[in-house]
């Protein structure tokens, strides 16, 4: 599966059902909205009446949180069938999941549980891509994850890991700068040798979003207002990167819309002015 | 067993059964410990799995309180680890956990408000289709209708409690102590989403409820018709009934615009 660049569309808001009828009545000023994809593995109702409506008005992609890529199970083609029929329903500008596993045999964790970094987890994953891009006929974006541990086995650096995978499988990714700063605290590493380790093109979207900060370690919630750091850290990693498309992402606790639009507009303003220049090709 | 399946291994088991095998994947590092690390992981999956059956079933909850409830999830959680890729099926087998486990069977109202709970909640998100129209019911000739099939909604979910399961769940959703759990006889309710997409539930009369579930079972209006007429006291009050409920059912979307016509 060759995959081509993403196009660059802008600053989006990752779309939660509590905002549905205020995103119809208002029209905010969001270039795209991102949908957890397994919402709507369903047949009808709200989720889908929503969904209808804005979609004819924002640019679309979808962003999977249970496809289990790194599982040493069998891939779960039900799950692939279900994505492919909302992809066919959606026409997403790209598809993204999470470079992690989820799930084991019959057991779900419904968590985005870390992998090794070792050269066995490289070719397992690079083997288990490439059936899935082929499946969907499509490229996979995949998104670092927050973890708490490191593994025994790890041969390598978790950005080291991407790097590798990248240039074995030429997939792309979706950074999210919360999770990089969640786990750079969690293990002591700079947050920005990872993210300068990532090349350009290896890179798709970027997401942005808080945590919680327990002092000893942080846990990734994405249910607070996106920190400082995480700010400091998107300004300094944009100013050396071509446009990237960048994404505002609230999974809980959610405020009110203007809240969310004020990071967007923040992210915008803070990134360099070419970010905000919008190729819709 | 490869190195990778064997450290996914044991990161599963350490969740699901808590076991202590997999702190040996995990290298020291300052700040936590090991044992602290895979807590993390074991806290945010009990955390998120008991979310989700707080806001899936939040009467029953609340019916039966802090301390039960979370002896439900604990217990639950043992018994039935998820193992659906959507967290929207993680409940499906709750009812059925609480009429088999103890203390929770002696009290069949828990089991019948949990299953409601499910059943609103697969009316929520069931596939759309076109309702039907009175027009179309003006346009069937005299002659069709013994043979003509009815099609419900997807949405439509047919329930009956032999406890004041509804009720108390009503009460509780507007903050009053729910009544007792006995009724003196069994009830009967629909579940339905509504045109604006939100799901509705009505009670049904026993002979409302049968008719619908002659349609559900694809039986033919005329068959519909005869299950009415067994449950009144003449031909005459059950097509009166049949025809109640077809107006009924026709104003709330019971229906869908799909019917067939039956080869005599």
């Amino acid at each position: 599966m060759s995959n081509t660049p993403h196009p660059y569309i802008g600053f989006g808001l990752g779309l939660r059902t509590c905002y549905f009828e205020e995103i119809l009545a208002t029209q905010p000023n969001v270039d795209w909205f991102e949908i957890i994809s397994e919402n709507y593995f369903v047949d009808g109702g709200k989720p889908w009446h929503f969904l209808d409506q804005i979609k004819e008005q924002y640019p679309i992609v979808m962003h999977g949180v249970s496809m289990s890529i790194g599982s040493t199970s069998d891939i779960n083609f039900d799950y692939l069938d279900n994505l492919k029929k909302t992809i066919d329903r959606v026409q997403p500008l790209w598809i993204s999941d999470h470079l992690c596993f989820s799930s084991l045999g019959d057991f779900n964790s419904h968590d985005l549980l870390p992998m090794p970094y070792t050269e066995e987890a490289l070719n397992h994953l690079a083997q288990r891509l490439n059936i899935v891009q082929d499946y969907l006929q499509r490229p996979l974006i995949l998104e670092n994850v927050s973890s708490y541990l490191t593994y025994q086995a790890s041969q390598m650096s978790e950005w080291e890991f991407l790097s590798e995978l990248h240039s074995k499988t030429d997939c792309r990714y979706l950074l999210d700068i919360n999770n990089i700063y969640v786990s750079a605290r969690n293990h002591e590493f700079e947050p920005e040798t990872f993210l300068d380790a990532i090349p350009q093109k290896a890179i798709a979207q970027i997401h942005l979003a808080g945590h919680s900060d327990f002092g000893s370690h942080i846990i990734d919630t994405h249910d607070q207002p996106i920190c400082d750091h995480v700010w400091r850290l998107f300004e300094n990693f944009a100013k050396t990167r071509g446009p990237i498309n960048t994404m505002i992402e609230r999974d809980d606790n959610f405020p009110p819309f203007s809240e969310l639009m004020a990071e967007l507009d923040h992210a915008r303003a803070i990134a360099p002015a070419t970010w905000s220049t919008h190729d819709f090709a | 067993m490869t190195s990778l399946e064997q450290l996914q291994k044991d990161f599963v088991e350490m969740l699901s059964q808590d076991s202590t095998r997999f702190e040996t994947h995990i290298a020291a590092q300052s700040g936590l410990a090991p044992s602290q690390r895979a807590e993390i992981y074991q806290n945010a999956y009990r955390i998120r799995l008991t979310k989700v059956l707080e806001q899936d079933h939040e009467m029953l909850g609340l019916y039966l309180g802090d301390d039960l409830f979370e002896e439900m999830v604990n217990g639950y959680l043992a018994t039935y680890p998820s193992c659906a890729p959507s967290l929207r099926e993680f409940g499906d087998r709750l009812p059925h956990f609480l009429s088999s486990h103890d203390p929770f069977k002696e009290h069949g109202i828990l089991q019948e408000i949990a299953l409601f709970e499910r059943l609103l909640l697969r009316a929520f998100d069931a596939a759309d289709s076109d309702i039907l129209q009175f027009s179309q019911l003006q346009n069937i000739p005299q002659a069709s209708w013994p043979n003509i099939q009815f099609q419900l909604h997807a949405s439509v979910q047919l329930l009956t409690c032999q406890y004041s399961a509804v009720e108390s769940w009503q009460a509780l959703k507007s903050e009053q102590p729910p009544p007792s759990p006995e009724i003196p006889t069994e009830r009967h309710w629909i579940i339905a989403r509504e045109q604006d997409k939100r799901t509705g539930f009505y009670a049904l009369s026993r002979c409302h409820y049968e008719c619908l579930k002659s349609i559900q079972s694809e039986l033919p209006f005329g068959f519909v018709c005869e299950t009415a007429a067994h449950h009144t006291e003449s031909e005459e009050q059950g097509m009166m009934q049949v025809m109640e409920l077809l107006q009924k059912g026709t104003e709330l979307g019971w229906f869908q615009s799909d019917i067939n016509l039956l080869q005599a």
